[in-house]
């Protein structure tokens, strides 16, 4: 039996990411240019004009579609910058753009009717007449599922829904209020959303105390671990906080998501495209997660049971979950 | 955690390696560093370049499982990397500091690994200005460094006898660290053994709280 294979859309934040995507097996790779216009703006990481092209290129020649995450919110007053990144993916020849902000997805419909238009999860679309809304009024071909829905629900929206679903498969996990959240801003001034990094490196800082790693976000302690405890990211939805006299993650345990274990379930609730988080991690982990995903995927299609490969040493916290997909604390 | 803020390292050859370097005079060592640089400016000036916007381009990397330690100092167009003592302090003072074995270090280097996951497993260590140090990372992992090809490029074809060393050298390398985690499983497993037995202990002790009323786990003391 064969059965239509999940689309593996996976990350690049380097020309040498791209390269070890393409070459591990993904049918996709969505990156984003060296500025505020995405939601990883990292120092260091993204693509110049000049690199996005050779990285379409490199792709093309090897099967491969690239995609142009412009999914942070313009500034009020100058939207230029994303403007141009939408001409500029338009005229390098990338595949699609995954957009989030309705002006820029307007912008593009206008100016670049032929250019294929992804909602971001940064847009938060969760419900099926939300995303109808995006179908009608911006041509959007494919949506990108905020991490809060069940395999049940996400069954119900491709049910309701003509336009193909990608869900995140692997990699970090946000507090589920994607596009929305404000924790970052409140400690360091800058927005996830507009500026395109949570917890920005400038604000963190990490020390050895008393053999314990604390690590500062914007001056607030947010996490103390104990010597050979794994460590994660230091975002705020991952600090561990003192609550009812007891320290504790309130928000969510440093733990990445990872669904190699329920594909066909994915499968079966109509999803077109598997999405792996981590434009800022580095080559090794995209040659690493994209070949345990090939072969599962893969798998999957065959009806066989996926190869979970373990892959827990390279996520946060050591740990992986399923997150919202089997919402197993409820 | 010794005053230096190094955590006695794992034994490991680099370790060993490093007993043996330790009265290694300083100018030899010194060339071997330059030599490295050299040949990693001359291979991957783009990395260098990537770096170009941050206020301050020097670093302290704190391998330790050495007794020295590398003030890298990024700036082009002569970018530098100096060998220091343990205790001596880099000069100008470093944007950021990044500790871990040697084997790591390399292999994030060199692409094998995540950094992210090394820091995720506390066997990398980086303080100081986080945006230095992401800049850094992102981009060395960025470029397709390999120390021994960059180190051997200018020779040529006649570079072929140092390539099968280092080869006969990584296999014996290999072999040396499966045989001191034998020993090192050998010398620990008295400790190992009763370490477990408590483990066992603190679980069935844990379970055993888990499963009294509420009400008496808060009169406990």
């Amino acid at each position: 039996m064969s059965l239509r294979a999940l689309e593996l859309v996976c990350p690049a934040g380097t020309p040498a990411s791209l390269r070890a995507a393409v070459d591990a097996g993904a049918d996709a790779i969505y990156l984003g240019f060296r500025d505020e216009t995405n939601a990883r703006n990292f120092p260091g990481l993204n693509f110049s004009r000049d690199e996005l092209a050779e990285g379409i290129a490199y792709a093309g020649s090897r099967g491969a579609k690239v995609l142009v995450a412009i999914n942070t919110y313009p500034r009020a007053g100058n939207p230029g910058p994303w403007t141009k990144a939408v001409d500029d993916a338009a005229a390098l020849g990338a595949w699609a753009v995954i957009l989030a902000d309705i002006g820029l997805l307007d912008y593009a419909r206008q100016h670049h009717p032929d250019l294929r238009r992804h909602l971001s999860v940064q847009a938060s679309a969760a419900n099926a007449q939300a995303i109808r809304f995006y179908c009608d009024e911006f041509g959007v071909k494919r949506v990108v599922l905020p991490r809060v829905l069940t395999v049940d629900e996400i069954a119900r929206i491709n049910d309701a829904v003509e336009v193909e679903t990608e869900v995140f498969a692997f990699g970090g996990m946000c507090v589920m209020a994607e596009g929305r959240c404000l924790l970052s801003s409140y400690a360091t001034g800058e927005s996830p959303n507009m500026n395109g990094v949570c917890s920005p490196a400038e604000h963190v800082h990490y020390e050895e105390r008393n053999g314990q790693l604390v690590s500062r976000l914007g001056g607030f302690t947010i996490n103390k671990f104990r010597d050979g405890e794994p460590a994660g990211y230091p975002t705020l939805c991952k600090g561990r906080f003192r609550a009812c006299k007891r320290d504790s993650y309130l928000f969510e345990e440093p733990v990445s998501l990872d669904v190699s274990n329920i594909l066909p379930s994915l499968m079966d609730a109509g999803v077109t495209a598997l999405k792996i988080e981590g434009r800022q991690r580095g080559k090794a982990y995209v040659a690493q997660v994209v070949s345990a995903f090939r072969r599962a995927v893969d798998a999957a299609a065959r009806g066989e049971r996926p190869d979970t490969a373990d892959l827990s040493s390279i996520t946060e916290g050591g740990r992986q979950s399923t997150g919202a997909y089997e919402k197993a604390w409820r | 955690m010794s005053q230096s803020g190094r955590t006695a390292p794992a034994l490991s050859p680099v370790l060993l390696l490093g007993f043996a370097l330790r009265p290694a005079p300083k100018p030899a060592l010194q060339a071997a560093a330059s030599l490295a640089m050299a040949a990693l400016l001359r291979s991957h000036r783009g990395v260098f370049e990537r770096l170009e916007g941050l206020a301050n381009l020097d670093f302290l990397i704190d391998p330790v499982d050495l007794p020295f330690r590398f003030h890298l100092s990024a700036a082009l167009p002569s970018p530098r990397l100096h060998v220091l003592g343990e205790d001596q302090k880099p000069e100008p003072p470093v944007a950021a500091m990044i500790r871990g074995p040697l084997p790591a270090l390399i292999d994030l280097l060199e692409g094998r690994i995540d950094g992210d996951a090394l820091f995720f497993s506390r066997a990398l260590a980086v303080e100081g200005d986080m945006a230095a140090v992401v800049a850094l990372r992102n981009a060395v992992d960025g470029a397709d460094i390999s120390l021994a090809e960059d180190l051997l490029q200018p020779l040529g074809p006649i570079g072929a006898p140092a390539r099968a060393l280092l080869r006969a050298g990584g296999a014996l390398y290999r072999r040396a660290e499966r045989d001191l985690e034998t020993l090192r499983a050998a010398l620990i497993a008295p400790v190992q053994r009763r370490c477990d037995a408590q483990e066992a202990q603190l679980h069935d002790l844990d379970e055993t709280v888990a499963s009294m009323p509420a009400r008496r786990r808060e009169r406990r003391p």
